[in-house]
């Protein structure tokens, strides 16, 4: 469960990037964050993992402040960025041994787990490689690969499905339901609508650092009291924000 | 032509030094203007050390009458540093760099892009000039009471001399990267191209400035008045014209000479573009992917392997440092080539010329035990120790990936420690390799060579451990191409103005307190780095909100 609790963040002194924002995504659901380009979807992702610290407020992940339990909240998720492009000079193999080190997967699990979610994502042949000769999906499916690797019972990802190609793209999501289904955490952004419409159990829409709505699609629908689909609703609520 | 060039050059520059500052917040004017301040604190501080270095050498030079020497030595000095800078700069500006990727799809012919690269590489190169050239030709036309006319030159001199320099090292990167098509492993390729590059420039400055020259020559040059400048004037190219165009008191020669530097320069820039032009592809396309790819099947017992957080951590920095050719040229080589190359040429200098008074310079030293040879051989190490970028360019080097450090569940202080221990490995492998090639010069007495030894790897870890400091201050973090972390980074100069400092400051305390026991004196020095890098080390422990608050 990843609860934040009245955050506030300002790059800019009197300017609110991210204004009092208060969300509980809870065990069993996948949660899609949505919002316009520079609406403050990046900066709570990166606020929840604890790249940046509010200037207001805390984060707890499953119970543990990412504040002052850091390293401990740290161990309850894993984390797929947007940039897939990581360690390049890294092979395949060698940066997903690193992160099992650095989450202290004992050898048999992480041979488990390395051969099947890379055969998974059909990387497996590639594993030897340097990730710099990997195409832009497939650094996204090895990164999505290091993520997963210790099994973390929340997975935060920042717009997972951006170069994956549709086998990938589905089993990604397929992956998700399962995770979600197990009583775990899935707290996604993204740009593509059919996507969070289809697959997230509640979506939240943020614009110019405010929620401006967090519900299921139903509710929505039920809020406006019309029957759009999920973009024409999503273009009036951030244009009503304007 | 003209325009597409210009604007190119224009874009290429820009590009290349956007990220000259390095926060990505918004800098406050208060902030910007205290960072302009340092920078030219920092300029002053070392066109100081320049500026008093040439004035003591040129008043020796004027008082044997041998000054014009002065000209041709700054000369000669900017044409080897340029030659050997802009391999470096080349293979990244012309090759390496990601703007390739959008340039290259553009309607503009090679010659245009290899004009407007190496106008880029050309106007780095004047940055640099500006000190080891300008401040100590300014100071020569003080101290020698040169009329207008000498600045006049000296400014179209400073000019158009680097460039051929910069020509030579291009047409040489693009010669042997035509070859790169060929290459399988795009990175192993680019670094023995390097390497190579390298030594064919060592072997042509060798062959040129070993001119045969007999004793009774040498003493004829050096009796006669700035005759000895005679010795050097062949070991360049235009070096002649250069320095005519200086010190020739007849105008009439003064500008026939610069014309001569002028034309044969433009002369030369053409033919390079012509050569340029049809070279450059050849090398440019196809290696905009690099990186090696296999499809080997992997050894499951070797590969699914648990390591430990130190090896794991410590072997990706390594891994990183080794397989990046950029990284590896510019970060670890130095520990490995400056000492051979300095102390070994030396050494090969004292021994195999039979340079009596060297000898007896040596024979002096040999078996002594001061205060000052230790010191000596201390600032030394320094001296190398500024070159040694691993630290310095620590979370750099990771780019935009740098944030990782933020979100893995491992103690911020032991990525750190994690981070600097590459650095520490190649300063104690330097240190060492120093020693070993001082104590097989001078036959120091074991304990003190042992003892000037621990200090040295001492003083390594603290320099490791305060260079990262500099790079979590400022992190360069969006960059276009490794080159930029390296070479367009103003955070490196900070090793050299704490190496510099700490220079000063050991040789300070070496001349108050040379009554102490020299053995004593220098396991001081090492206690006081001893606590110098716990000091540090634990300001990194606290600190750990304020030096991370510019990775996200």
């Amino acid at each position: 469960m990843i609860k934040i609790e009245n955050i506030s963040k300002s790059y800019v002194k009197g300017k609110k990037s991210i204004d009092n924002l208060n969300l509980e995504i809870r065990n069993g659901e996948i949660f899609g964050f949505l919002g316009p380009n520079g609406a403050g979807k990046t900066t709570t992702i990166k606020m929840i993992i604890g790249v940046l610290n509010p200037d207001e407020g805390d984060i707890l992940i499953d119970g543990k402040s990412i504040k002052k339990e850091s390293l401990e909240a740290k161990k309850e998720f894993g984390f797929v960025p947007d940039n897939p492009d990581m360690f390049l000079k890294l092979k395949g193999i060698e940066y997903l041994n690193f992160l099992a080190d650095i989450y202290e997967i004992p050898n048999e699990k992480r041979k488990e787990r390395i051969e099947n979610l890379t055969k998974k994502f059909e990387i497996y042949d590639n594993l030897n490689s340097e990730i710099q000769s990997y195409s832009h999906g497939m650094r996204q499916k090895i990164v999505i690969c290091g993520a997963l690797l210790n099994n973390p019972k929340n997975w935060i990802l920042d717009e997972p499905m951006t170069g994956l190609d549709p086998k990938s793209s589905h089993d990604l999501k397929e992956m998700m339901k399962e995770h979600s289904k197990n009583g775990n955490t899935v707290f996604f952004s993204t740009h593509v609508l059919e996507v969070a419409e289809k697959l997230c159990d509640r979506v939240g829409i943020i614009n110019k650092g405010k929620l401006v709505f967090v519900g299921t699609f139903e509710e929505m629908k039920n809020k406006f009291k019309e029957n759009k689909s999920l973009e024409d609703l999503f273009l009036e609520i951030t244009e009503n924000e304007e | 032509m003209k325009n597409k060039v210009i604007s190119l050059t224009k874009v290429i520059f820009k590009n290349s030094f956007q990220n000259m500052e390095t926060a990505k917040e918004a800098n406050t004017n208060k902030k910007s203007k205290s960072m302009i301040i340092l920078y030219i604190f920092v300029f002053i501080y070392l066109a100081g050390i320049i500026g008093v270095f040439s004035n003591g050498l040129i008043k020796e030079l004027i008082a044997i009458k041998q000054e014009q020497m002065f000209i041709g030595l700054i000369l000669l000095g900017i044409a080897g540093f340029v030659l050997i800078q802009s391999i470096f700069s080349a293979i990244n500006i012309l090759y390496y760099s990601k703007d390739n990727e959008y340039i290259l799809p553009l309607p503009i012919k090679p010659r245009e892009i290899v004009a407007s690269k190496t106008n880029v590489l050309l106007i780095t190169e004047y940055f640099v000039i500006a000190i080891i050239g300008l401040i100590p030709l300014s100071i020569y036309g003080i101290l020698t009471s040169a009329s207008g006319a000498y600045y006049i030159a000296m400014a179209i001199v400073l000019l158009t001399f680097p460039i051929i320099p910069v020509l030579i090292s291009s047409l040489l990167v693009l010669i042997v990267m035509s070859f790169s098509k060929f290459a399988k492993n795009k990175n192993r390729f680019q670094l023995i191209a390097t390497l190579f590059i390298i030594a064919i420039i060592c072997v042509l400055s060798f062959t040129t400035s070993s001119q045969e020259t007999s004793p009774e020559e040498l003493i004829e040059m050096v009796t006669k008045a700035n005759g000895l400048v005679e010795t050097i004037r062949g070991a360049f190219p235009t070096l002649g014209m250069a320095i005519e165009s200086l010190v020739n008191t007849n105008l009439q020669n003064q500008i026939l000479n610069l014309l001569l530097l002028v034309t044969t320069t433009g002369i030369i820039y053409i033919l390079y573009i012509i050569l340029g032009q049809k070279l450059y592809l050849k090398g440019a396309v196809g290696n905009l992917s690099s990186g090696k790819k296999t499809k080997k099947k992997i050894d499951e017992r070797k590969l699914f392997k648990k390591s430990t957080l130190f090896g794991t951590y410590v072997g990706k920095e390594f891994k990183t440092l080794l397989r990046n050719p950029v990284f590896f040229m510019q970060c670890v080589l130095p520990a490995i080539l400056f000492p051979i190359l300095i102390i070994g040429l030396s050494f090969l200098g004292i021994k195999g010329e039979q340079n009596s008074e060297l000898e007896s310079i040596v024979n002096i030293i040999q078996n002594k035990t001061s205060i000052y040879l230790g010191i000596g051989i201390l600032c030394a190490v320094q001296f190398f120790l500024m070159f040694i970028y691993i630290s310095a360019t620590a979370i750099s080097r990771d780019g935009e990936n740098a944030v990782f450090i933020k979100y893995i569940p491992v103690p911020f202080i032991k990525q750190i420690d994690y981070k600097v221990f590459p650095n520490i490995v190649m300063t104690t492998f330097m240190s060492i390799l120093t020693i070993i090639m001082v104590e097989y010069l001078l036959k120091i007495p074991i304990i003190y060579i042992l003892l000037i030894a621990i200090a040295s790897i001492i003083m390594g870890i603290f320099h490791s451990y305060i260079s990262i400091i500099v790079d979590l201050k400022r992190p360069k973090l969006e960059w276009n191409s490794e080159y930029a972390v390296v070479k367009q980074n103003m955070n490196l100069m900070w090793p050299v103005i704490l190496g510099l400092v700490n220079i000063t400051i050991i040789v300070a305390l070496a001349i108050i307190c040379n009554f102490i026991n020299s053995y004593i004196f220098i396991a001081v020095i090492s206690l006081i780095y001893i606590f110098l890098t716990i000091v540090i080390r634990n300001y990194i422990k606290k600190n750990e909100e304020k030096l991370l608050e510019k990775i996200y």
